[in-house]
């Protein structure tokens, strides 16, 4: 468990950091090099002190057989006693005329004479005959040169290696001996041990200078990328005024100037975007304000008429009153177009508070059902008990819920329309659903578009502004939440507003569903 | 019959003021610039002020501080629905109350009748009201504290008035929007803040620790402990 996430941090690590992977790379490169080289040397190291041993052991071998008649020159070659006496003392005269060390001597009786059964075998104290298996000692009968075979000894306790050589020999009397030496290899062994240690330590020295040399260079070569890195992050949350450091004329250089040089255009940009939306805004704002005073005027004018309508003929009374109710509409036009353009500027901050959904439902009802009894539609309104507490701006919330609750009135063909609040953990959902004439799914996917009408021949029956719902999802996105639309058809349309309880909330999904059904009262 | 100055500088904007509200049963009399609207005002001595914001010559904050200095006349602001900056620096120039443009007329007319209405105390058997240390004589409207004399706009009279004859107990903003400026419909309630700050600078020892016109957090306000 720890490993693996070790293991995911380390892999992390090394697909986050250029330099990093650099490093570990150059470090296995160089210790697979390294290690490489180690073997070779160890190995023909090992073999060129096992070869320079083994010829030694062969010519002491052969001067120890040589030296055998010298030996038994005074032995009585009929006498099996005198026969036995002389091989213990061969035995014993082998043993310390070594070269380098004292060795262990055998002389194995392989004699086919008569009287052969009378003679011993005899080796040195403590030899271990059983090293001298029965086919290394086949192979010496067959063979007349010496023999030699590798083996494994035990001396003060630790398993040391040996080489043990075979010969025949013939002792007076015709009688036919095999003679075997061993030859303690341990001092071969440490000398090949102690290479081996030097060279790992040695390697691993080295590899630790080429990490070191290589984080350096690594780092060096590195750092103006990270820069540039930094550089782009930086201008990435904002700050166009960035710019890199040019050193010297080399690719880092061209890179950082290509950088500052792209930053300068980038900024350049911006500040042209941003100046010609602050000039549109203004624009906006300009018009709407120089708009405001003449429209106060025709206002007055209209209201007086309308004051004085019932002095007037017919026509005259007519258009008084026709003028008097268009001028709320053109107002309401003019508002919802400067809060379209203040939403398209991104200068709203909507002013939060935490309000109950249930009771932002209510008035919004309220307010709506005189509207409603003169379409003669039943309002239906499904409220969780309890309050339903979130951070919101009560009035864009307001903004919405009118929205909707008229939106859904007008299309809904005299039949109820259900609005319902519903709560989890994380957030608020309110839903407006009528059984009216509906909509395909390319009207439902238009319904937020700016003065798009569901009506197929957009005809302006009803006194909206035709901004309502692009309005009224600017107000959902503002509060970090959703508004969405589904629709058949003959069947009717639902609208769904879901917000987070709170502003730092995120990922939460809404707790009501997005569906058109027959509602049943 | 009550006469207003109107400060617009829009020629067809102020002739159909002049046509409705004479028709309301005003006397109306004009300035179309800035620079002209003090002398107006001395000359005319009008019983209500109807000032737009955006005007040539002088802008219509600095005429309100004017105005002010020499007089409590009701003043009503008369701002664009944009320029929410500009309406509450005219009201922290003394302006009574705004109305947004477009406007109708009959809700200019409101504010207007609001403004000119009579102050009525509730009891007449004893027209001194007092908070701590400030009396207010309810007849004379005349304002004391101690032996100094304070003088208060008929706005800032009214909303004094209103908390005072009932120490303690708390008014939301809404209910002094509706009790004090006669709004029947929901209203900008920063009218009712910056008015008490105002207040406050005239009648509290340190206005930054009010100890007679109180903030109830959360709530709104209510006259002093005394």
């Amino acid at each position: 468990m720890l490993f693996s996430r070790l293991v995911k941090a380390a892999l992390g690590l090394f697909r986050s950091s250029l330099q990093i992977r650099a490093l570990v790379l150059t470090v296995a490169l160089s210790g697979s090099a390294l290690i490489l080289l180690g073997g070779v040397l160890s190995v023909s190291i090992g073999n060129g002190l096992f070869n320079t041993r083994t010829e030694h052991a062969l010519e002491e071998s052969e001067r120890a057989k040589n030296a055998l008649p010298r030996i038994l020159k005074d032995v009585v070659s009929d006498s099996t006693w005198s026969l036995n006496q002389g091989i213990k003392q061969a035995i014993s005269e082998l043993e310390s005329s070594g070269v380098t060390q004292s060795r262990n001597v055998a002389l194995l009786n392989a004699s086919n004479r008569p009287n052969a059964a009378q003679l011993e075998n005899s080796s040195s104290d403590g030899m271990d005959l059983a090293l001298i298996s029965a086919d290394f000692r086949q192979q010496v009968l067959d063979n007349k040169d010496i023999q030699s075979l590798t083996v494994q000894i035990i001396r003060s306790g630790d398993t040391v290696p040996a080489l043990l050589t075979g010969q025949k020999v013939s002792l007076p009397g015709g009688h036919d001996y095999e003679l075997y030496l061993i030859y303690d290899m341990s001092n071969e062994q440490q000398s090949l041990g102690f290479v081996q240690r030097t060279l790992v330590i040695g390697g691993l020295v080295t590899l630790g200078i080429i990490g070191f040399f290589s984080f350096l260079v690594t780092s060096w070569l590195v750092r103006p990328v990270q820069e540039a890195a930094e550089a782009s992050e930086i201008m990435a949350s904002g700050d166009l005024s960035r710019r890199l450091q040019v050193r010297g004329t080399d690719v880092v250089a061209v890179l950082a100037t290509s950088f500052n040089h792209m930053a300068d255009s980038l900024e350049d940009k911006i500040n042209d975007l941003d100046s010609l939306s602050k000039m549109q805004q203004r624009f906006v704002s300009d018009v709407s304000h120089e708009l405001r005073t003449p429209l106060t005027t025709m206002r007055l004018s209209a209201d007086f008429l309308f004051s004085q309508k019932d002095s007037f003929s017919d026509g005259s009374k007519r258009s008084a009153e026709i003028l008097h109710t268009q001028m709320d509409r053109f107002d309401k036009l003019l508002d919802d177009l400067l809060e379209i353009s203040r939403y398209d500027a991104a200068s709203v901050t909507p002013e939060y508070g935490v309000h109950d959904m249930n009771g932002l439902v209510g008035s919004a009802l309220a307010a709506i059902q005189q509207f409603a009894d003169s379409k003669d539609v039943y309002l239906d309104a499904v409220i969780p008990s309890g309050a339903v507490q979130c951070e919101v701006d009560p009035r864009r919330i307001d903004r919405i819920l009118n929205n909707l609750l008229t939106n859904a009135i007008e299309h809904s063909e005299g039949r109820p329309v259900r609005i319902e609040v519903g709560q989890n953990q994380k957030a608020v959902a309110v839903t407006v659903m009528d059984n009216g004439i509906g909509m395909t799914e390319s009207e439902a996917n238009q319904a937020f578009n700016r003065f798009w009408r569901a009506d197929p021949s957009r005809k302006r029956t009803t006194g909206g502004t035709g901004l309502g719902l692009a309005i009224s999802i600017e107000d959902a996105l503002v509060h970090n939440g959703m508004l969405e639309v589904t629709a058949q058809p003959g069947i009717g349309a639902c609208f769904r507003l879901t917000i987070p309880k709170r502003q730092d909330l995120a990922d939460f999904e809404s707790p009501l569903p997005l569906a058109v059904e027959k509602i049943e009262l | 019959m009550s006469k207003l100055l109107i400060v617009e500088d829009d020629d067809a904007l102020r002739e159909q003021l002049e046509i409705g509200l004479m028709a309301s049963g005003y006397e109306v009399c004009f300035s179309a610039t800035g620079t002209d609207a003090i002398p107006a005002f001395e000359k005319h001595q009008p019983d209500l002020v109807l000032l737009d914001l955006m005007l040539p010559g002088k802008n219509g904050i600095e005429i309100c501080k004017e105005i002010r200095e020499v007089s409590g006349v009701p003043i009503i602001m008369l701002t664009a629905r944009t320029d929410d900056t500009d309406m509450i620096r005219g009201l922290e120039a003394g302006a009574d109350d705004y109305v947004t443009k477009p406007y109708k007329t009959e809700v200019l007319v409101s504010r207007i009748r609001a403004r000119l209405r009579p102050i009525k105390s509730k009891s007449t058997a004893h027209p001194i009201v007092t908070i701590g240390p400030v009396e207010m004589d309810t007849l004379s409207h005349e304002v004391r504290k101690g032996d100094q004399k304070i003088s208060l706009t008929p706005l800032e009279f009214k909303l004094l008035l209103t908390l005072a004859s009932h120490p303690n107990e708390v008014f939301t903003r809404e209910m002094l929007l509706e009790q004090v400026w006669e709004y029947t419909y929901k209203a900008d309630t920063r009218l009712v803040n910056v008015h008490v700050q105002r207040l406050r600078s005239k009648i509290e020892d340190d206005p930054e620790n009010p100890r007679l016109v109180l903030t109830v957090r959360g709530w709104g306000y209510k006259a002093g402990p005394e």
